[in-house]
């Protein structure tokens, strides 16, 4: 079986143009996943139950349903709620940044936790509000803990983003799959999918792996 | 004098079942340093925390400089302001240099120019001795500077109260003494001090009272003489005998 590289080249700029989608998609959903998810994290820890039990609902489902049956769900649903049709980009980030949410919100909550109370306390007794306290004493301490985590699950989400190949999205496999559909070079292609998905994954998880043992030795 | 700065009425307190504080009654005036003693899980540290409304209590009510905290129309926040406090492990914020540690309340609560921040922040680190070290990070301090950092925190804000959790008892034997002559020097300045504390010097030094808890009650209540010399009961008088050895 011989292997023919020149499909890739061929379809260059084409599959770079999925990779560019992945990207975005990534970019989307660990950003929005985050804010949506320190809120929710955030919340997990209220002891106002109006608050408390919505938040730790919506983290208990999120995290027991598969993300593919997220993405079909926010794929239908949300032009039923919108009442227009909404494109396959926009609804997939929906997806992700909902379904990712519940997962950045239990490192946001752990990070908070791993804050002395004492933290909090001082900061009350000086006259800070509750977001002043979590804005300017709490959540950057627990953001600078859990950033080993973060990336962790960042890696994740991008390596996520491939599963909108189902509701037809454009990303970077479905691109190697619509050039593969027309030349039949499975192989060379998904190697590379492969190669391409890997060195990143792996460059960003060395990374992670080496904050880690930095923050260790300070 | 006419209304105290602080008016504690029958407070009481549950963890659960378990009964912290039980019909706490006191009264401080403005200008008096009180000091509170007792063994540990006596309640000391959830009485002082109540109140500035960082424990909630059950019964009773606490009124500072005439607001109460049961009053639901009572700002916390405002309360608070009355209030510095000083804790165990001082709680400075390990990601702020000591500069900001000191300013970034009366910036963002008080609303203060940065400048006229850093200048009255500035004079509070020469009253407690260490303006050098206002450019760098707490974890590079000593304990007792890093506690003398906190008290300029809270005086920072302004109050017109101090509360001190057990100041000094996370400090090494060398460095107690630079936090308690800050604290007897402010207690001079006329300040009203509570201060959690077993430094019996201290509190002969500058107590007009010595209150002793145990089981979550106050059960003896002195100026240093009555109560060093002749303690009425035998909870004190045992307490006194090992911590005075």
């Amino acid at each position: 079986m011989g292997l023919d590289g020149m499909v890739i080249v061929r379809n260059f700029s084409f599959l770079m143009q999925g990779l560019v989608t992945t990207f975005q998609l990534a970019v989307l959903a660990i950003s929005g996943g985050l804010l949506l998810g320190t809120l929710v994290g955030m919340a997990r820890l209220s002891s106002i139950r109006a608050i408390y039990y919505p938040a730790t609902l919506f983290v208990n489902l999120m995290r027991s349903l598969p993300l593919i049956l997220v993405i079909f769900w926010f794929y239908f649903l949300v032009p039923l709620v919108a009442g227009r049709p909404m494109g396959d980009f926009l609804s997939a980030t929906i997806a992700f940044v909902v379904f990712e949410a519940s997962y950045f919100a239990e490192i946001v909550r752990a990070g908070i936790q791993s804050i002395p109370q004492g933290q909090m306390q001082a900061a009350y007794s000086t006259g800070f509000t509750y977001g002043q306290t979590m804005r300017y004493v709490i959540l950057p301490q627990a953001l600078r803990n859990m950033i080993p985590s973060l990336l962790t699950q960042s890696v994740v989400v991008f390596q996520d983003t491939s599963l909108a190949f189902v509701i037809g999205l454009k990303e970077f496999l479905r691109s190697a799959s619509i050039v593969d559909a027309r030349e039949v070079r499975s192989v060379e292609l998904y190697l590379f999918v492969g190669l391409v998905y890997f060195l990143f994954c792996f460059t960003m998880s060395r990374m992670s792996r080496k904050l880690e043992a930095e923050r260790r030795a300070a | 004098m006419s209304t105290p700065m602080i008016d504690i009425r029958n407070v009481s307190k549950w963890f659960g079942t378990h009964k912290v504080l039980d019909q706490v009654t006191e009264t401080i005036d403005r200008g008096q340093v009180i000091v509170i003693c007792g063994p540990s899980g006596s309640g000391k540290s959830t009485l002082l925390k109540t109140l500035n409304g960082l424990e909630p209590f059950q019964e009773g009510d606490v009124v500072v400089d005439g607001l109460s905290l049961r009053d639901a129309k009572t700002d916390h926040i405002k309360l608070r302001q009355k209030m510095g406090m000083v804790f165990q492990r001082f709680e400075l914020y390990p990601h702020m240099k000591v500069m900001d540690n000191i300013t970034i309340a009366p910036t963002k609560v008080r609303k203060l120019n940065p400048k006229a921040a850093r200048a009255k922040a500035m004079q509070l680190l020469e009253r407690v001795g260490i303006p050098e070290q206002a450019d760098k990070y707490p974890g590079n301090l000593s304990g007792g500077q890093q506690q003398r950092v906190a008290i300029a925190r809270a005086l920072a804000m302004e109050p017109q109260i101090m509360l001190f959790d057990e100041p000094t008892s996370a400090l090494d034997p060398e460095m107690i003494k630079e936090v308690l002559d800050v604290m007897v020097d402010l207690a001079r300045s006329g300040m009203t001090m509570i201060v959690v504390t077993h430094e019996m010097g201290f509190a002969r030094e500058v107590a007009d009272e010595i209150i002793f808890m145990d089981e979550g009650r106050i059960i003896e209540r002195g100026t240093d003489k009555s109560f060093f010399e002749k303690p009425k009961t035998d909870r004190a008088r045992d307490f006194l005998n090992k911590i005075l050895i």
